[in-house]
């Protein structure tokens, strides 16, 4: 038809709509993509066009994936961004050759587009077969059956259940099953949550589906430094780029996009002479009273749950001075004092990880030559790292006192302030071999 | 005798009227959030970048869940959009340019307000997907408590002009603009203003930790037709501001109509700016802060205005 | 000058414009994306336990009745608005007299915690 070819053509150079599954590895260079203006990332793959799969994906989360790809509407195409991953078998054929290591993956993604648009690569067909989940096995001898009982459920589901409320009503409850491509949580978190309307009754987060899998991807600074001295700067440079891209992602989830576009810029070029740059950012965000519209009482953690976990900010955010860097002779050297909070709750972690952003830039700029002197145990963004113990193994048990009687947002909000991280658990139980594979 | 256009001739400038200033809001909230994130900024990219991502829109096939309620799925952006374009029908451009002008012009502008939590409930729940019905029923708690404070601080632009029709309201203003005679009005309304076009800060319904809400399910020509919607109620609350607050068509230099334009256009910079730089509020404090602060504030406004004008 | 009145005007506007996006909305129709795995909702990638249309608990309700008072108080304050220069003092006193007994109200629910749920 003429006008939908025009249009097509029109569209050719538009923003390109992906839906980004930033696997084991991929944070990072999904995070610089998305600053390209040629590329937006989408929270649903409704509004996307282009499924990228970058970094190495667990099998685990095939089922996932393939229900994402066919959630997008036509025209739609899948591309693969290695990283140096081996992504294995994925159950999405790709529309173009996988985005190479030296390759800039914005141009890639917009000549699929381009290609996708113009008819020159077809759009893609659903993966899964068209088959009803519960078809409609027809009317019964009893005149049951009827027309939306549809293999004998309504309307090929179920319906929900009643279960009794804190306020004595008898409503009904939705279990859902959120992730693990929730657009605010990272790849591989699924919350299983019962609702009742929009409080949360149960929440717990489900193992981490990259514990086990054979990722090929590279360890970061802080694995590395389990096995072998690291240089001081370098950990510390690591430290300030992991909490401003949290800030980041907490900034998107509080509805800020463009602020935390600026924030993912500076994230990816901070040095450690730029710590003003940071402060800056301290400054507007609280200007702006971020922390304390979306986080001030809430995700509260009582302090008793919490001691010897070693959970990183959200322990010192309540108060304990539990800090790996404190027995290590090269940081006490640096005069390195944890800094710590006193109110337990998301918005305490927010101020917290960003001034421990300030701290470990000032650190880094001191630092020298120095190198870290304490092996077998490091102090991540997230908490106490050992090999086969990551801090989200030990977050996962709080996490159901924590969520039971929130209301959904606040429940991501303290989601999001507790920084899971699901890879990392993943690479921390793999064999040290793979730790000095930098 | 009250003004009114025929019915083709209104229908089709407000029609313009809104697809201009949809355009527009695209426009300016694609630079904003272009300038805020420390991109570049180009004109092509800013303003026929909005035009292309709409011509991928029409492009996209528009995807259906499983057992949606198709007839409220659609009627949701097309009453959204009918509401907006009666909103903007209220407002005047000059003293004897106005789309309608009924006496009770006011009413019809809030009965219009009212309406938007249906089309907002309606676009929730139709598509029978869990995190669009959060958003939806959020939207309700919402709407319930910006309903109040809304029209009190609109009622007080009525007081001085003793009557209801919004050209009445805006003539009243001719020796001086509301904003300076009752300061607390202007700030109450872009705040609500803010909570009927579910914009920013008081995002809820489509917020970004529903991974979009009520539009989680919107693809293709729904996604256009929402957000067009969404953009006209958001020119129609800023327009209604210029006309009840900033004084409308009065001003030096220039004619009646450029003002009515620039007002709306400064208003709208303003809203926008908020929804890029003001985080969005958590419903509970909301709902609390609407009844326990915004209501005494806007009885306030409306008591010392009252007043005064005795 | 049309018969309709200015209402009538507000009217037709009304069903012109939800028409028009009705319209739009129609050119959509497309048989093609409705099998079964491109119809699924979306919750992060996994597929709904229930439907989601259920009996929700909108824990809302008891400002929604406080909000009816007010709504009809509202329904009072719009003729008033429009007299309230001619009658004068008076006028004031008796809305003001109205608007403490449901101010009070108001705080009475405060206190009670109607306007917090979770």
């Amino acid at each position: 038809m003429g006008l939908r070819s025009a249009f097509s053509h029109f569209a050719e150079t538009a923003a390109v709509p992906v839906f980004a599954v930033a696997g084991g590895g991929a944070r990072e260079a999904v995070g610089r993509l998305s600053q390209s203006p040629t590329v937006e990332l989408v929270d649903t793959p409704a509004a996307a066009t282009i499924l990228l799969v970058a970094g190495s994906v667990p099998p685990s989360l095939n089922p996932a994936l393939t229900a994402v790809h066919d959630a997008m509407p036509s025209p739609r195409g899948t591309i693969h961004w290695p990283l140096g991953a081996d992504q294995g078998e994925l159950p999405t054929t790709p529309s173009a050759p996988p985005i190479g290591p030296s390759a800039d993956a914005a141009d890639a993604i917009a000549h699929v587009f381009r290609a996708l648009l113009s008819g020159a690569v077809p759009s893609e067909q659903p993966i899964q077969p068209n088959a009803d989940p519960n078809p409609w096995r027809g009317i019964g001898p009893y005149g049951q059956g009827g027309s939306g009982m549809t293999g004998g459920t309504p309307y090929g589901r179920p319906m929900a259940e009643l279960a009794p409320d804190r306020d004595g009503l008898r409503l009904d409850v939705l279990p859902l099953s959120v992730g693990p491509f929730f657009p605010r949580f990272p790849v591989g978190v699924t919350l299983e949550v019962v609702m009742a309307g929009d409080v949360v009754i149960e929440g717990r987060v489900t193992d981490s589906p990259f514990i086990g899998h054979e990722s090929s991807f590279l360890a970061g600074p802080f694995l590395r430094a389990l096995s072998h001295p690291a240089p001081v700067a370098e950990i510390e440079l690591a430290r300030a780029r992991e909490h401003l891209r949290w800030v980041s992602n907490a900034l998107v989830t509080q509805g800020l996009p463009a602020l935390a576009m600026r924030v993912l810029r500076l994230a990816a070029t901070v040095t450690p002479d730029d710590a003003t740059s940071v402060t800056a950012l301290i400054r507007r965000v609280r200007l702006l009273r971020v922390p304390q519209w979306s986080g001030a009482g809430v995700g509260r953690l009582a302090p008793e749950l919490l001691p010897g976990l070693g959970l990183g900010p959200v322990s010192r955010a309540a108060g304990l001075r539990e800090d790996a860097r404190s027995t290590d002779p090269a940081y006490l050297a640096l005069g390195f004092e944890p800094i710590l909070g006193h109110a337990s709750d998301a918005a305490e972690r927010w101020r917290l990880r960003l001034a421990e952003a300030s701290q470990s830039l000032e650190l880094a700029r001191r630092a020298g030559d120095r190198r870290t002197e304490q092996t077998g145990v490091v102090e991540s963004p997230r908490g106490r790292l050992q090999a086969h113990d990551a801090p989200f193994q030990r977050l996962q048990p709080v996490i159901p006192d924590l969520l039971a009687g929130l209301e959904w947002g606040d429940a991501v909000t303290a989601l999001v302030s507790l920084d899971l991280d699901p890879e990392e658990a993943g690479v921390a139980a793999i064999p040290s071999a793979r730790a000095d594979a930098a | 005798m009250r003004d009114y256009a025929s019915p083709p001739l209104a229908l089709m400038t407000i029609g313009l009227v809104m697809v201009t200033g949809v355009y527009l809001i695209a426009v300016m909230d694609r630079s904003m959030a272009t300038l805020i994130g420390g991109g570049r900024w180009t004109l092509g990219d800013s303003a026929i970048g909005p035009l292309r991502s709409a011509a991928l829109l029409l492009v996209q096939r528009r995807r259906v869940t499983e057992r949606p309620d198709a007839p409220a799925w659609a009627l949701a952006p097309a009453l959204l959009t009918g509401l907006a374009a009666v909103a903007l029908a209220t407002v005047p451009i000059g003293p004897d340019t106005v789309a309608t002008d009924p006496s009770t012009g006011f009413v019809v502008f809030s009965a219009a307000i009212v309406f938007v939590m249906i089309a907002v409930f309606l676009h929730g729940w139709s598509s029978n997907s869990a995190l669009a019905m959060h958003g939806a029923y959020r939207f309700g708690a919402q709407a319930l408590s910006f309903q109040i404070p809304f029209l009190l601080a609109m009622l007080a632009t009525a007081l001085p002009a003793e009557s209801l029709s919004i050209v009445d309201i805006v003539n009243a203003q001719e020796s001086l603009w509301n904003v300076v005679r009752q300061p607390l009005g202007l700030p109450l309304y872009l705040v609500v203003g803010l909570a009927v076009s579910f914009w920013g800060p008081l995002n809820l319904p489509d917020a970004s930790d529903l991974a979009g809400g009520t539009s989680v399910e919107d693809s293709g020509v729904a996604r256009l037709l929402w957000t067009a919607a969404r953009a006209a109620m958001l020119l129609a609350v800023a327009a209604m501001g210029a006309a009840g607050f900033l004084g409308g068509w009065w001003g030096p230099w220039l004619p009646g109509p450029a003002w009515v334009v620039v007002k709306t256009v400064a208003l709208l910079a303003l809203l926008l700016a908020a929804g890029h730089l003001l985080p969005r509020i958590r419903i509970q404090r909301f709902v609390v802060t609407a009844w326990v602060i915004l209501i005494p504030l806007a009885l306030v406004n409306i008591f010392v205005s009252a007043a005064v004008l005795l | 000058m049309s018969p309709l009145g200015p209402l009538g005007v507000t009217l037709a506007v009304f069903v012109g414009s939800l028409l028009v996006v009705l319209g739009l909305w129609i050119t959509g129709r497309d048989k093609r994306s409705r099998s079964a795995p491109e119809s699924v909702p979306f919750i992060g990638g996994q597929p709904p336990v229930v439907h989601a249309w259920s009996r929700y608990h909108a824990r809302y309700y008891v400002m929604a009745l406080v909000f009816v008072a007010f709504d009809m108080e509202m329904v009072y304050m719009y003729p008033w608005a429009v007299v309230f220069i001619r009658e004068g003092a008076i006028a004031m006193g008796e809305m003001g007299m109205f608007i403490m007994i449901l101010l009070l109200g108001i705080l009475y629910a405060w206190r009670e915690r109607a306007f917090e749920w979770a």
